[in-house]
């Protein structure tokens, strides 16, 4: 990797964390109830798009920077976990069972898909 | 020493700014310049203002900007004379006056006017790792106002503040004996004056104040409805009105925290304003005083939502804060004879004191 690629990781490595910061937020705002809607919708569509980056078989330096920075840094398993856990403490077991238990099963399927898609065209 | 003083407190956002810092910071600046008795500030973990945003610190992307509550007391002349220099530098937030009476030094027998005589606030300051004996000093505080009968305490941990005219920042990584903690406790007035003399023996340097305080609800029970004030005194000055409501992380309304949903329900009511703190020991009702417990992963510390708002509103709110606490928590009113909120929407009342 050549040193230009290297200052785009990190260029979109940003632009990614601030795209999860503003739509986690405007979701969790608008949302209200218990469940951490910006995050899983977050991780949901991350998976969804690098699912299809890998399905539209980019690689090389376009998968490093569209997927492992931009989408890398897009998705965030410590925000799932953290939020899990203060819903635990809150002991509303049953949305944190909820939030783990649906992400890993839409998260799947949205990769999934996403592949599928990526594949198609 | 036993005098009239004033209590101002400053409710607004973590990332206010003033000039090149943070509110927070410069509104502390001041404390220490003046060299306040004492002042704390608090950090909430849920709330929002008049622009309606909710801060929460169970959602990461909404804990960034969490509200927060700055108190600070003195003699009614030493807070006066820094008015003016704490209305330059907040631009944003509310902020109110109170009276109070501060009690320093060893602590005898008491006289309460007779005003204190039913319900009274006891506010105590002390150092976060002030020890008596072996065990820390808001332990043993909590536990005698529990045996004396108050209705409920709650320990508030200060992230920085002065503490008889020093200040004290809490650092990461850093010992922060000295950063101040707030312990707030509420109960009928006789009996919190007869705690007095026990709760001075277990503090190194006593600094308590008390003011008078309505009782609107205990455990469900309905005792009182919160201050209705009409109209303006004789200068035109209005009051506010202030409700707090103590309970436990863990008491609950349907499946939800109480906290969560009352803080859910206010702003769905387009109220003004209500801030959460929480604390780290502490009671109300019977249930003996407790905290957070090691590997424990559901949380057992008291929480304590203010809203202060003008007396038409805390009508509302209290309707609000009623029918969510059905069966746990302690409701009080107080009267704020001086409130000043201030936004990009513009100003709403002033730093003077209305004769209630």
């Amino acid at each position: 990797m050549t040193v230009g690629t290297w200052i785009l990781v990190g260029l979109l490595g940003g632009t990614g964390s601030v795209a999860r910061f503003v739509i986690d937020g405007l979701i969790g705002e608008r949302a209200g109830g218990p469940f951490p809607w910006g995050t899983f919708i977050v991780n949901l569509s991350g998976a969804a798009l690098l699912g299809g980056l890998v399905g539209a078989a980019v690689s090389g330096n376009g998968l490093i920077l569209a997927g492992t920075a931009t989408l890398g840094s897009y998705t965030t398993l410590s925000t799932w976990m953290l939020e899990t856990h203060r819903l635990g403490q809150n002991a509303q077991l049953m949305v944190a069972g909820v939030n783990l238990v649906a992400s890993l099963l839409v998260g799947f399927a949205a990769a999934a898909g996403g592949h599928a898609v990526g594949a198609a065209l | 020493m036993n005098e009239d003083c004033l209590k101002l407190t400053a409710y607004f956002a973590e990332r206010d700014r003033a000039g090149d810092g943070f509110l927070g910071d410069a509104l502390l600046g001041v404390c220490e310049r003046h060299r306040f008795q004492t002042s704390v500030l608090l950090r909430g973990t849920e709330g929002f203002g008049r622009h309606q945003v909710l801060q929460t610190e169970r959602l990461l992307s909404l804990s960034e900007d969490l509200p927060m509550v700055l108190v600070a007391v003195d003699s009614r002349r030493r807070i006066e004379a820094a008015l003016p220099e704490v209305g330059h530098v907040a631009g944003h937030g509310l902020m109110t006056l109170e009276r109070a009476r501060m009690l320093t030094g060893a602590i005898g027998a008491v006289t309460l006017p007779e005003d204190l005589h039913e319900a009274t606030k006891l506010t105590v300051y002390c150092g976060r790792h002030e020890r008596t004996g072996r065990r820390p000093a808001f332990v043993s505080v909590v536990d005698l106002l529990y045996q004396c009968g108050g209705l409920s305490t709650t320990v508030l941990l200060g992230v920085d503040g002065t503490a008889h005219g020093a200040r004290q920042r809490a650092r990461f990584l850093a010992a922060n004996a000295e950063v101040p903690m707030m312990i707030i406790a509420v109960g009928p007035g006789d009996r919190i004056r007869r705690a007095l003399p026990d709760l001075s023996g277990v503090l190194e340097r006593p600094l308590m104040t008390l003011e008078r305080v309505r009782v609107c609800k205990v455990d469900g029970r309905r005792l009182a409805e919160p201050h209705r004030v009409a109209g303006a005194d004789d200068e035109g000055l209005h009051t506010w009105v202030k409700l707090m409501v103590h309970a436990d992380h863990d008491t609950r309304h349907g499946r939800r925290p109480m906290y969560v949903e009352l803080v859910r329900r206010l702003r769905a009511a387009r109220l003004g304003g209500a801030t959460v703190l929480e604390g780290i020991w502490g009671y109300h009702g019977a249930r003996p005083p407790q905290g957070d417990r090691l590997l424990a992963l559901r949380r057992h510390v008291p929480t304590t939502t203010v809203i202060v708002d003008t007396p038409d509103r805390i009508g509302q709110a209290f309707a609000i804060v009623d029918e969510l606490t059905d069966e746990a928590g302690v409701v009080t009113s107080e009267l704020v004879p001086a409130f000043r909120a201030r936004g990009e929407w513009g100003e709403a009342g002033g730093l003077r004191l209305a004769q209630v």
